[in-house]
């Protein structure tokens, strides 16, 4: 445990040093958010309209907690593995007594913790300049449904993440193609990133989720905003059964990698 | 003595993808990708004490860093068997990661943009130090390798000499039983490279740990390892004493003369074979049964202010051994 909190403190350090990069990303993130926000306000002329269901407070909630899910789910430093993998710096990390995948989540979560109050920050500014209708849920049990669900994303997440960074195990030059076509946009599409997923028709979303994406960003911000709870559980099932399966794949492709890694560069 | 490595029969083959130049070559390496097989590795049989220092020898691509990544469970062997002191390394064991350390010359480990210092308190936490044993190797280490005024300075801004110096207390840190030391002078000044040596040196002594050691610069072998063990295209083509090679490799003695007046170049060389003369020194390699003879005769016929017997450069040694086939 030592050691996890050891790395832990040393992440923070080291995102710190790259303050320019931080604030890049914090900004990226503002801009997203700002776009949306005021899109939807300016759909939601009438104050009573209902539009894919949601009213105009509760799709303003949705730009908020966006802010925030987001920053918690996806912010994260284990996209470096890749690059690790591609230039053999990976064999660092196997010389050391340390876990693979418990070394990058602790590294995660480094990030995501500094992510965490940066964000809160951000939307307490935002609050008080754009003064929007706010949805809040007064259930706690849907807090903590909220809660829950946004940690299974962030499993996710991870999982997804390290797939794609195990891709230059194979083919070393494709480091920063993969990540980008599956995080940036496939990713981040039909997580809800960019908008709610009840904009899609129906079936599409049917077919969606069943899929390991919704559940990184729409799914926890719907619980929050008070879906029913035939909805939750359905969710929590198939989001469990997606962290269990990719966890495991995400295993056995690492080990599969390994056995193929040739710790070139040196 | 215990055995610390065991290499039975170690095969490692690599898959390479080539690709014609050009970018016509490029984009038909997409669609036709021509796979082709490299043994690095065919058949290694080898074992090393505890406590011996052991040096590797080989030209480029030879097989000693992939033999190096497999010893240190790097890499996964095709085939063979491989114990390091009774661990096999492919498994990680936490147990043997915390006894061993492989250095490379042209990588490191360390936090490129923190201080020094943050590294390897990070290591210390990382292998499980106790504090009394962390302060007591690293007030060691760095009195050794005189890098006190280092530790607080971001690693980035080192030198690539002072850069190797906190590597090597990055990796002894946690007092590692084996080391593979991977081409560890390369980049290095001379008074640095001999630092270095003189410190393994007593690493190895002091610890009583096994140390296996690559190098190009033959000065570190000859300096420290007795035993070599010489690879070629992936195959194990010496294994013995670092004299005994000089001897089987080097048929001949160097003389070294320093005269005290000028000799002409025709009665020098009814001597021996003359390597090189510029008045007032002379080269003049030698057989090696004929060395007195020939000492003698320098001394009778010519005004000798100085004379000096000594063995070839173990650089072209090995050499000879490389340009001979015949092993």
């Amino acid at each position: 445990m030592q050691k996890y909190i050891s790395i832990f403190r040393i992440s923070l350090q080291q995102e710190f040093i790259y303050r320019l990069n931080f604030i890049m990303w914090r900004v990226r993130n503002i801009i997203q958010i700002l776009i949306f926000f005021f899109l939807w306000d300016s759909v939601f002329r009438d104050h009573h309209q209902i539009i894919f269901g949601y009213s105009k407070e509760k799709i303003l909630t949705y730009a908020f907690l966006l802010l925030f899910v987001r920053a918690f789910v996806m912010s994260s430093r284990s996209n470096d593995a890749a690059g690790q993998i591609a230039n053999g710096d990976l064999s660092n990390l196997l010389l050391k007594p340390l876990n693979f995948f418990k070394y990058w989540l602790t590294r995660d979560l480094a990030s995501k913790f500094l992510n965490l109050i940066f964000s809160s920050f951000e939307i307490a500014i935002l609050f008080f300049l754009l003064r929007p209708d706010i949805f809040i849920q007064f259930n706690l049990l849907n807090w903590l449904y909220f809660v829950l669900a946004t940690l299974i994303a962030i499993f996710i997440f991870f999982n997804i993440l390290m797939l794609t960074n195990f891709v230059p195990f194979w083919a070393p030059e494709t480091a920063w193609g993969a990540q980008f076509l599956i995080i940036v946009i496939i990713t981040e599409f039909l997580s809800g990133a960019f908008f709610p997923l009840d904009v899609f028709p129906e079936v599409v979303f049917d077919i969606l989720k069943f899929t390991p994406f919704p559940y990184l960003i729409y799914v926890p911000i719907k619980i929050y905003l008070g879906a029913d709870i035939s909805f939750i559980i359905q969710s929590f099932a198939i989001s469990v059964f997606w962290s269990i399966a990719l966890w495991k794949i995400t295993n056995l492709v690492y080990q599969k990698g390994l056995k193929v890694y040739e710790g070139v560069g040196r | 003595m215990d055995k610390a490595i065991v290499v039975d029969k170690l095969v490692k083959n690599f898959v390479v993808t080539e690709k014609e130049a050009g970018f016509v070559g490029a984009l038909s390496s997409i669609f036709h990708p021509v796979k082709k097989t490299v043994e690095a590795l065919k058949n290694i049989t080898f074992t090393i004490q505890k406590g011996e220092l052991v040096g590797f020898i080989g030209p480029n691509g030879a097989g000693k860093t992939t033999t190096m990544k497999v010893l240190s469970g790097l890499i996964h062997p095709d085939s063979g068997f491989v114990s390091v002191m009774g661990h096999d390394p492919w498994k990680k064991s936490g147990k043997y990661l915390k006894n061993i350390s492989l250095i490379m010359g042209q990588k490191n480990q360390l936090w490129w943009d923190l201080p020094v210092i943050d590294s390897l308190e990070f290591n210390k936490a990382v292998y499980q130090i106790k504090d009394s044993d962390y302060e007591k190797n690293l007030s060691s280490l760095v009195e050794i390798l005189k890098i006190g005024n280092l530790l607080k300075t971001p690693v980035r801004k080192l030198s690539l000499g002072q850069r190797m110096k906190v590597e090597l207390v990055a990796a002894l840190i946690h007092n590692p039983q084996v080391l593979f030391l991977d081409e560890p002078t390369v980049g290095l000044d001379l008074v640095a490279q001999q630092a270095l040596r003189d410190f393994i040196f007593e690493y190895n002594r002091k610890n009583e740990s096994t140390v296996l050691l690559t190098s190009h610069n033959m000065a570190d072998l000859a300096d420290l390892s007795r035993r070599v063990i010489v690879i070629n295209e992936g195959n194990i083509v010496y294994d013995g004493l670092l004299e005994k090679l000089t001897k089987k490799y080097a048929p001949n003695k160097i003389i070294k003369v320093l005269f005290e007046k000028e000799v002409s170049l025709e009665d020098l060389q009814k001597i021996g074979n003359i390597d090189k003369y510029n008045y007032p020194e002379a080269v003049i390699s030698v057989p090696r049964s004929t060395i007195s003879y020939v000492a003698s005769e320098l001394l009778q016929n010519f005004d000798v202010i100085d004379i000096d017997i000594e063995e070839p450069p173990i650089e072209d040694v090995i050499r000879q051994v490389f340009e001979t086939k015949d092993f």
